[in-house]
């Protein structure tokens, strides 16, 4: 074992990534459920609702990836400011508090389900905002926990070398934690309630999530291409600056239709129309870096690594950027609004934008565990990406057609009522797209099953010329 | 050990002070622009009902009055409408008359107090039986069942409406609620609402939630809303 | 040439919205058009061999 090299900060973040996959896990069951429910409606009907299982599902989706964001930030801060991370006890004690709150949220989310209709429900079962559900009291346990983390990262960096990454991320995250609170309040119009809500919901994974993973892909290219660090900060500053410049006034195109005044139509229309300008700008430069390093002879120091990151670049530019603009235009986005389309967005989204790189930094953390210099792919890990990535990219296909079958017949054709709505959802053409968003699924699940299996074997299974002479990977 | 950039366009301090200015800018004038959207946003009250003006969220007294949506070709969209409608000849702009009331649970008369302490119930029960997770509301949320935002001015819960008929109800209202506290046994489809213990003061506060927020002004969202009447599919 | 606002409130924010780009354009200028005097600051610096 060589575990003994890693810094504390490190280990926590083992910890984290290990909270999150498990959650992973959750997340695609749970999602699994809802999925038969729309072909099979009895399918646990009054048991466990698709209201239920859909509120986990989604979740599950955002803690987990929380959880491995904080898990790569702790896994990347000791190593680039060179010291250990400060407070790392009181980042292990903040851990076990948000796991077990986490617990007993998505135990009370599953055996209580709903409440009567009063402040307390709000407290103490759900408060039922899609996505940020979770009771006031968690709200404030979540407030507490990331206050700890962001004092780790600030100390730490303060005494270590601050680097450009490091920078970005601790601007990033104090606004990415500052963010949640707006969604912390109650208020009975609804207007005013959703208006904030996407504060966080936008905010979150169209500004400051996007930012995070510029800097973290960035991290994840020095490591594994070696890339040159000027170059790799410069394109992250272009980042920021394109991210943040379209992504913050790309609210906009959230208040088209929620009582807002129509000025939002032009600014929501354009500037989230230059959203994906950023995503190629990470894509061309991953892609680039890649080239250069090859050319030169330079072998890739983490496979499994480099190859979630590059379906990361893919993911999010198709996801993010080109499935969102196909709806961003509000002509367009009064008919597609509600609808499946910003499902099958969501899904290629969340999917490019977030769970490969995460993916990819979990790899990058199992190879400094082992205290490997190189990794290889195996034939595990191989078949996980590949079933992971083509499931999720039939998933957005089947639900794109769905989407367009539900936007033709129940907002064109029916004018968006009850009848029309069912119409729309009786559709074979729309019926067929859920079949293979169902059999997709499937075959992510098992992608899953085998990401699991090839992370916890990943490292005794490589060739015997990579395992020798190994130096510490991240002490480098 | 940096190497000194030759050109502007490589210099990592140049890409940096212009991230931090455009993200300053872009925080700025996002939150000039909330401040603006904000004072547009607040719920109006029963005054500016009595002195007719038009509010995007109006005061919850609305209850007490026809609601409807119709097109505005000055606007370019429907609006909701509140107690009848009057057309300016020259511009064609439709506004609310706030006159022509409507009973609601057999009152016309609901005082601003009482009104908003009913739909602040019915938010609450909104939020705590998770409606969001299979509906959408003004579009957001879950695609599992129909949204609401329009679902008071829905053809379907009219006097000639299907489901009005199949509680056995006397009036929108009292078939809505009725429904919600026991929608598993008014199936309407194979995919039914689960029954969530909705009592029958939250039913009511949820109704009157419902007629509140068709009448907020959504910018012509849904479009076309129940007026298209027998269209038929290209191909089932 | 100027669109009378139809919105319900007319703010400053809905005049200078006149259809399509003109309010982006107002915008995007107040926030890009800056970097041109970044970019000779950076310049200035560059070539003084700060």
């Amino acid at each position: 074992m060589q575990g003994n090299r890693l810094y504390e900060g490190q280990k926590l973040a083992l910890k984290y990534f290990t909270v999150a996959i498990v959650l992973f896990g959750a997340q695609l069951l749970f999602g699994l459920i809802a999925a038969i429910q729309y072909l099979y409606p009895s399918f646990l009907f009054n048991t466990l609702d698709f209201s239920i299982a859909r509120m986990v599902h989604i979740n599950a989706l955002v803690v987990w990836l929380l959880y491995a964001m904080i898990g790569a930030v702790y896994w990347l801060l000791p190593d680039e400011a060179g010291v250990e991370v400060v407070g790392v006890k009181l980042g292990t004690l903040a851990f076990y508090i948000l796991t077990a709150a986490v617990a007993v949220v998505v135990l009370v989310y599953i055996f209580v389900q709903v409440g009567p209709g009063n402040e307390m429900t709000l407290w103490l079962i759900t408060e039922g905002r899609e996505y940020i559900e979770a009771p006031r009291w968690a709200d404030i346990g979540i407030v507490a926990v990331v206050l700890v983390f962001l004092y780790n990262v600030y100390a730490t960096v303060l005494k270590g070398k601050h680097s450009g990454i490091l920078v970005v991320l601790m601007a990033d995250l104090i606004a990415l934690a500052g963010l949640y609170l707006a969604g912390m309040f109650y208020t009975d119009n609804i207007a005013v309630d959703q208006y904030w809500w996407w504060w966080v919901v936008h905010l979150w994974v169209e500004a400051t999530w996007e930012v995070y993973v510029a800097a973290v892909g960035g991290y994840i290219l020095i490591k594994t291409l070696n890339a040159n660090r000027q170059v790799v900060e410069m394109w992250l500053w272009i980042e920021v600056a394109m991210m943040f410049g379209s992504g913050i006034l790309g609210l906009g195109h959230h208040y088209f239709w929620i009582g807002t005044p129509e000025y939002w139509w032009e600014i929501g229309a354009l500037f989230s129309a230059l959203e994906p300008v950023p995503l190629v700008g990470l894509f061309v430069h991953v892609l680039y870096d890649w080239g250069k390093e090859r050319g030169k002879g330079n072998s890739i120091k983490n496979i499994p690594a480099f190859a979630w990151l590059t379906v990361e670049t893919f993911g999010n530019f198709l996801g993010a950027g080109v499935w969102g603009f196909m709806h961003t235009l509000p002509q367009i986005n009064l008919y597609t609004h509600g609808t499946q389309w910003p499902a099958a967005h969501g899904h290629l989204a969340f999917f490019g934008a977030y769970v490969a790189i995460m993916i990819s930094a979990i790899y990058l953390a199992v190879q400094g565990k082992a205290g490997l210099k190189e990794m290889k792919m195996t034939k595990a890990g191989w078949w996980a990406i590949s079933l992971i990535t083509v499931g999720v990219l039939l998933m957005t296909v089947s639900l794109t057609l769905s989407a367009y079958t539900q936007t033709m017949v129940e907002r064109g054709m029916h004018g968006a009522t009850w009848e029309g709505y069912f119409i729309a959802q009786a559709n074979k053409w729309f019926v067929q797209g859920m079949g293979w968003r169902l059999a997709s699924g499937l075959a992510v699940v098992a992608g899953y099953a085998l990401l699991v299996y090839d992370l916890l074997t990943v490292t005794k299974k490589q060739p015997a010329e990579v395992t020798e002479g190994e130096a510490a990977v991240q002490t480098a | 050990m940096e190497n000194k950039p030759t050109s502007v366009w490589t210099s990592n301090r140049f890409w940096r002070r212009s991230a931090t200015w455009i993200t300053g800018v872009a925080a700025v004038l996002l939150i000039l622009l909330t401040f603006d959207s904000m004072g547009q946003m607040q719920m109006g009250t029963a005054e500016d009902i009595q002195n007719k003006v038009t509010k995007r969220i109006p005061s919850p007294v609305v209850i007490n009055y026809k609601i409807d949506y119709v097109l505005d070709p000055y606007r370019g969209h429907e609006v909701p409408i509140i107690g009848g409608k009057t057309v300016d000849s020259a511009t064609g702009k439709v506004s609310s008359k706030f006159e022509e009331k409507e009973k609601f649970f057999g009152r016309d008369d609901w005082s601003e107090e009482e009104a908003r302490a009913l739909i602040h119930k019915g938010k609450l029960t909104i939020q705590a039986k998770n409606c969001m997770d299979c509906h959408t509301l003004l579009g957001n949320g879950a695609y599992y069942a129909p949204d609401l935002t329009k679902a008071w001015l829905d053809p379907a819960w009219s006097s000639e409406g299907p489901l009005q008929a199949m509680t056995g109800a006397n009036s929108k209202e009292e078939a809505m609620a009725t429904f919600l506290q026991n929608p598993d046994k008014y199936p309407t489809h194979e995919r039914m609402m689960p029954n969530l213990g909705i009592t029958p003061e939250e039913a009511k506060a949820v109704v009157a939630y419902l007629k509140f927020m068709s009448a907020i002004d959504t910018n012509g969202f849904p479009r076309n809303f129940g007026k298209i009447k027998g269209a038929v599919d290209a191909r089932k | 040439m100027f669109e009378p606002c139809t919105d319900i409130v007319c703010s400053f924010w809905s005049m200078l919205n006149q259809g399509p780009m003109t309010l982006t354009i107002i915008l995007h200028t107040l926030i890009v058009l800056p970097m041109i005097w970044i970019y000779f600051d950076e310049k200035k610096k560059l070539q003084s061999g700060e």
